[in-house]
């Protein structure tokens, strides 16, 4: 392998880490769950208090962040997560991704 | 008084209401195995993600409560939610369809 095609490899690969990887801080993101959805998801976000809301728990990063950012903005028309939302900064939703999508319950993938 | 066993009447009505979920027929999770082909073009590789121009991971669907799943493809068809391809598969499912697929993936453990 040529000194070029390393650096090519390594580039791909660190740009490849930072698309998979939270931006967010899972810590934060427990705390202002506490707060903000915890009632609804679990605190966890496994165990919802509806059946009719989602499991969050284990669900992928950045799916999470694009649902709360379409929330906020309206292109994802919800009335009650858009109350929650309209609350949120860009760094309060990566840090709440971050923490859901660290988190243990039944949902996996599935084909 | 009264005027306080209605307003008792009408808040258990609206309570019983809402704690229903809209009428969806029982799904059958085996009836879904040939209306799930639409759905594993995305949801049925690992790690798929949508196409430009917003690029994110298609969601997990597996161990998903299938009510939250019926409310998401219903919502789909209806225009509350806006994805494009999303829309268009959804707008070919009958809420029978939507059960089925539900039940489908809310099952899987």
């Amino acid at each position: 392998m040529t000194a070029r095609a390393i650096w090519v490899a390594a580039a791909v690969s660190l740009a490849f880490a930072h698309g998979a990887m939270a931006a967010g801080k899972a810590e934060a993101g427990k705390a202002k769950a506490a707060q903000v959805c915890a009632a609804c998801h679990g605190a966890d976000g496994a165990k919802p208090s509806a059946p009719d809301q989602p499991i969050l728990a284990g669900q992928y990063y950045d799916y999470l962040v694009k649902a709360l950012a379409d929330y906020k903005s309206g292109k994802r028309n919800n009335p009650i997560m858009k109350g929650f939302a309209a609350s949120l900064s860009a760094q309060d939703m990566e840090d709440l991704a971050a923490w859901f999508s660290s988190q243990k319950s039944s949902l996996h993938f599935q084909r | 008084m009264h005027l306080r066993i209605s307003l008792v009447l009408a808040l258990s009505w609206t309570h019983a209401a809402l704690a229903q979920q809209p009428a969806a027929p029982a799904g059958d999770a085996k009836a879904a195995h040939k209306k799930v082909q639409m759905c594993e073009g995305c949801h049925g590789i690992p790690g798929y993600r949508t196409a430009y121009p917003d690029v994110y991971s298609v969601p997990k669907l597996g161990g998903q409560q299938a009510a939250y799943l019926m409310k998401a493809m219903q919502a789909y068809k209806s225009g509350e939610r806006s994805h494009p391809s999303m829309r268009g598969i959804a707008n070919g499912l009958t809420d029978q369809d939507m059960a089925d697929i539900a039940a489908y993936y809310g099952a899987a453990k």
